[in-house]
């Protein structure tokens, strides 16, 4: 048999390849909809842009902040109210305070899906404190020995049990007593 | 001659021959234009559209995970981890055309996460082939039947990255170039992967 033949009975194969979906299952899984969704960060694309340029979030406010008054400076009115400037000010901070937290509920339902399932895997999230984006919400162990650590800011890294007893211990460093 | 053209016509571009059901243009745009708007109300933190991220999808993600060899109960769990990652990521979808790659993205690797987790697993992929609609009841038929039959054994048995590559294209029926995205690959390193794929097939389908 050659490839073409190959080739069409794979897309006839495609089809035919079925079975009945389990009729619950998409309810099942709209029931662990967490009751907030993370939400996207700010939909401001600057803001996207400079993140991705990979600049510290520091430096993308510093620019933003310098932008907008060199703006003010060249186009705008002197004696005009305030009201722009002010309200992106406002949307700054918000950006500021926000980044990097996430919705620690989201985090939450896969842990408890995971347990549910049998996996080996520990949460953390009810005492460390979701600011620090470095701090561990969870980790998984996955049976070749390594872990998979989902950080505060959300996102996940695999390491070795080494390393997550460096993040373990830095955490408990920085516990408030 | 016309069968090969339009298997020619499928590897020039990544497309299937045009009398395939596939979406048709007219019919792309309102499914772009909902899936944009579905995105844009995932970003803003919207529940029903996280609801309907699931009624779009959750049946094609759970036979994909079939189809790549996980047994109906693994299928069901890592269907479900799939749509946990994509809200808890939904931020991090750039583009909201790719939406379709970007959830197969996610439950290719929530699906190699789950073999590296348990290696030793058999894989139990989807063992009926439902027969044609119509039957004629003819020798050959059931010998093409067979030969189906052979070949479905026989791409459960390839090796998972080749694996994948077979059920995206030709059983997902994502183009070329969605397929690439999904396994995180160039164009033409997919294509090469699904030569390999039908050479391995080839040899162990008679």
């Amino acid at each position: 048999m050659d490839e073409e033949q190959i080739q069409h009975l794979l897309m006839e194969l495609g089809p035919r390849l079925t079975e009945p979906v389990p009729p619950d299952l998409g309810e099942h899984i709209k029931q662990r909809i967490p009751h907030r969704l993370a939400r996207h960060k700010i939909s401001w694309d600057t803001v996207n842009i400079i993140i991705d340029l990979r600049l510290s979030k520091s430096v993308a406010a510093a620019v933003i902040v310098i932008a907008l008054v060199l703006l003010l400076n060249l186009f705008g009115d002197r004696n005009s109210p305030m009201g722009g400037i002010v309200q992106d000010g406002v949307l700054l901070v918000k950006y500021w305070g926000k980044a990097g937290k996430i919705d620690l509920s989201a985090v939450k339902t896969k842990y408890e899906h995971l347990l549910e399932r049998g996996e080996e895997v520990v949460w953390y999230g009810d005492f460390v404190d979701p600011k620090d984006s470095h701090a561990v919400l969870m980790h998984q162990k996955l049976t070749d020995g390594t872990y998979i650590v989902t950080f505060a800011d959300g996102h996940e890294k695999e390491v070795d049990s080494e390393e997550l007893i460096r993040f373990m211990a830095r955490m408990l460093r920085r516990k408030p007593n | 001659m016309k069968e090969k053209a339009k298997l020619a016509e499928q590897n020039a571009d990544g497309t299937y021959p045009k009398n395939k059901p596939r979406p048709s243009g007219d019919s792309k745009e309102p499914l772009e234009q909902k899936r944009h708007a579905l995105v844009a109300r995932l970003k803003a933190g919207d529940r029903a559209a996280a609801s309907d991220l699931v009624d779009e999808y959750y049946q094609q993600i759970y036979l994909f995970m079939r189809r790549l060899g996980h047994d109906r109960q693994s299928s069901e769990d890592l269907t479900q981890e799939v749509f946990f990652n994509a809200w808890h990521h939904i931020g991090q979808l750039k583009d909201e055309r790719a939406l379709n790659s970007w959830l197969y993205r996610i439950a290719s690797n929530v699906s190699n996460l789950y073999w590296r987790r348990h290696k030793h697993k058999e894989v139990i992929g989807i063992e009926n082939i439902n027969a044609p609609e119509v039957s004629t009841g003819r020798n050959d038929e059931f010998g093409h039947y067979e030969q189906l039959e052979q070949l479905n054994y026989a791409v459960a048995r390839l090796p998972v990255k080749l694996k994948q590559t077979v059920v995206l294209h030709y059983m997902q029926q994502l183009t070329i170039a969605e397929a690439a995205q999904v396994a995180g690959i160039r164009q033409g390193t997919f294509k090469s992967r699904l030569n390999r794929a039908l050479k391995a097939l080839r040899k162990r389908v008679t």
